[in-house]
């Protein structure tokens, strides 16, 4: 535990020495946000029945909290750690291999708190409001913060097995189809039937889902439940497949 | 690796010489507990490597040929890990880190980030990192490859000093001259099997007593050594690129009937030099090539 939180602090520490690393990656969920909301609000004004009173922008906030939470960062600064030699340092030294990924994942979690807080605020700023209430918002970064933490797993993994810059980096991009097949510009139900069967079948989309249903209907428990079941289930793969290519890395 | 079998005694500085590729590096990593070991057996500070690595790791510190350094950590945040990495703690690490780094001359450096370091002062870091829990022994995987050679020779000093302390070290080079400067023992490692293993005085002394460096100046070796046949105190003669290495009882003594002999068969020479043998002739004698990059000591006559 001691050796996780120390190499937990020093991967907060980059965040810190290297925002250029975390800055540009709010810009595009914050992009996101904006463009869509100035592009769909005329046609779903806030009547719409599915946002319930609210704008288009109470909508989009959970794709855009995904977003801000779902990068390879961990997984970059682990296959450039691999490259320049301090990973065969930190293999060296009496720790479990473990506590290398858990630090990773540690300093997943303090960024995705931080992004996905500074998205919610940028939300809230556009005219959303947290129908779940305080609890409820807190509530939210949480969960979406451990989506990240699941999702970074992936590029650690990418990492481990490839140990290669390139492929770790564009590891990032196979989230887009996932992100996409899902309801995140409508619901379900306006969606063409081959699109809402693959996009009830995409996890993804209870992670969509679970978060929204806090800021557009409040608390849905049954939506929450699949939300987090999910999260959990893609953090307990991701961070079993990352341990064992870990445990089994000189092998390879 | 082909067969290797070697024991260093305690409190040595054992060096395993050998040209780039030769398996240094993957010996080493094997008994850092880097790579699984293929088969046959390894005990470092007497725990078996395969049975128990983390008890190795426990007892080893390590620096490897590619500095390992985190390049967003400050010399001393870095050193304070380490400690933490190795169970030292709190004020413990930091009065650690502290002595580290004012003994490898880093103090200064301490609070700016690894990245903006020289080449020099990243192998020094890199050389305390392995040193923080002091361990018994200490490895070192071509700790002078790429430095200036002011750098190179601070390191060297700094490496007797550790040993001074009582640690065993065992470095790899591809130096000649480091291995003779710096090593109480040396193996030759060639193409994943030992060539040879010794003192370097030992080594050397086995070539012979003097060795005269003929330069062929497109002469035939075999003519050569044909004129050369016989010759009074010659004890072994070998090839190498564009020269014949004679290791005679007496070089200057000999030359004079070296050249006779030579110009009697018509044989053109280029340059004539004697010496003392060197572990470069060692390592030619053994491989049948010269090492890359090996310093020139003879002297012209």
């Amino acid at each position: 535990m001691r050796e996780v939180l120390l190499l937990g602090r020093r991967a907060v520490r980059e965040i810190a020495r290297y925002p250029e690393a975390t800055i540009p990656a709010l810009f595009i969920p914050l992009f996101f946000l904006a463009v869509n909301i100035g592009q769909v609000s005329e046609t779903f004004p806030d009547t719409t029945p599915f946002l319930n009173g609210q704008g288009y922008v109470a909508f989009q906030l959970p794709v855009s909290l995904m977003f801000a939470v779902a990068t390879a960062t961990s997984g970059l600064a682990l296959v450039t750690e691999i490259d320049g030699g301090y990973f065969d340092k930190l293999l060296t030294a009496p720790i479990r291999r473990s506590s290398i990924i858990l630090g990773r994942l540690a300093s997943d979690l303090v960024r995705g708190l931080l992004g996905s807080t500074v998205v919610l605020l940028a939300g809230l700023a556009l005219g959303a409001h947290i129908e779940a209430g305080f609890l409820g918002a807190v509530v939210l970064v949480v969960l979406a913060a451990l989506f990240g933490v699941g999702y970074a797993g992936f590029g650690i993994l990418v990492a481990l097995r490839t140990r290669n810059v390139q492929a770790t980096n564009t590891s990032f991009l196979l989230f887009f189809p996932l992100l996409f097949l899902t309801p995140n510009f409508v619901p379900f139900d306006r969606l063409s039937p081959l699109m809402e069967t693959l996009a009830r079948a995409n996890p993804v989309s209870h992670v969509i889902e679970g978060l929204r249903s806090l800021v557009i209907q409040g608390w849905d428990l049954d939506k929450l439940a699949a939300c987090m079941g999910v999260i959990v289930g893609l953090g307990v793969v991701l961070t079993a497949l990352s341990l064992r290519a870990i445990a089994r890395y000189d092998s390879d | 690796m082909r067969g290797i079998d070697l024991a260093v005694t305690p409190g040595e500085i054992f060096g395993f010489l050998g040209p780039n590729g030769a398996g240094k590096t993957t010996t080493v990593r094997m008994l850092c507990t880097l790579l699984p070991p293929t088969g046959g057996s390894a005990t470092v500070a007497g725990i078996d490597v395969r049975e128990d690595g983390a008890e190795v790791r426990r007892r080893i510190g390590v620096a490897l040929q590619e500095i390992g350094l985190d390049p967003v950590q400050t010399g001393r945040e870095l050193l304070e890990l380490q400690c933490g990495l190795y169970g030292i703690t709190g004020q413990a690490a930091r009065e650690r880190a502290g002595e580290l780094l004012a003994l490898f001359g880093l103090t200064d450096a301490a609070e700016r980030r690894t990245k903006t370091y020289s080449g020099g002062m990243k192998r020094r870091l890199d050389l305390a990192s392995a040193l923080v829990h002091s361990p018994p022994v200490l490895f070192l995987d071509e700790p002078t490859t790429g430095l200036d050679p002011a750098s190179r020779l601070t390191v060297w000093d700094e490496v007797r000093r550790i040993r001074e302390a009582g640690t065993t070290i065992f470095l790899t080079t591809q130096y000649l001259e480091e291995a003779d400067n710096l090593c109480d023992r040396v193996a030759i490692i060639d193409a994943g099997a030992i060539v040879a293993e010794g003192t370097p005085e030992h080594l050397k002394g086995e070539m012979g007593h003097d060795v005269v460096t003929l330069s062929l100046d497109g002469a035939e070796p075999a003519a050569v050594e044909e004129a050369l046949g016989g010759l009074a105190g010659l004890e072994r003669v070998v090839a190498g690129p564009g020269q014949l290495a004679l290791y005679v009882e007496d070089g200057a003594g000999s030359i004079a009937e070296i050249v006779r002999r030579l110009d009697r068969g018509s044989i053109r020479m280029g340059a004539v030099t004697v010496a003392r043998p060197s572990l470069d002739d060692v390592f030619l004698r053994a491989t049948g090539r010269r090492l890359e990059g090996a310093s020139d000591e003879r002297e012209e006559t």
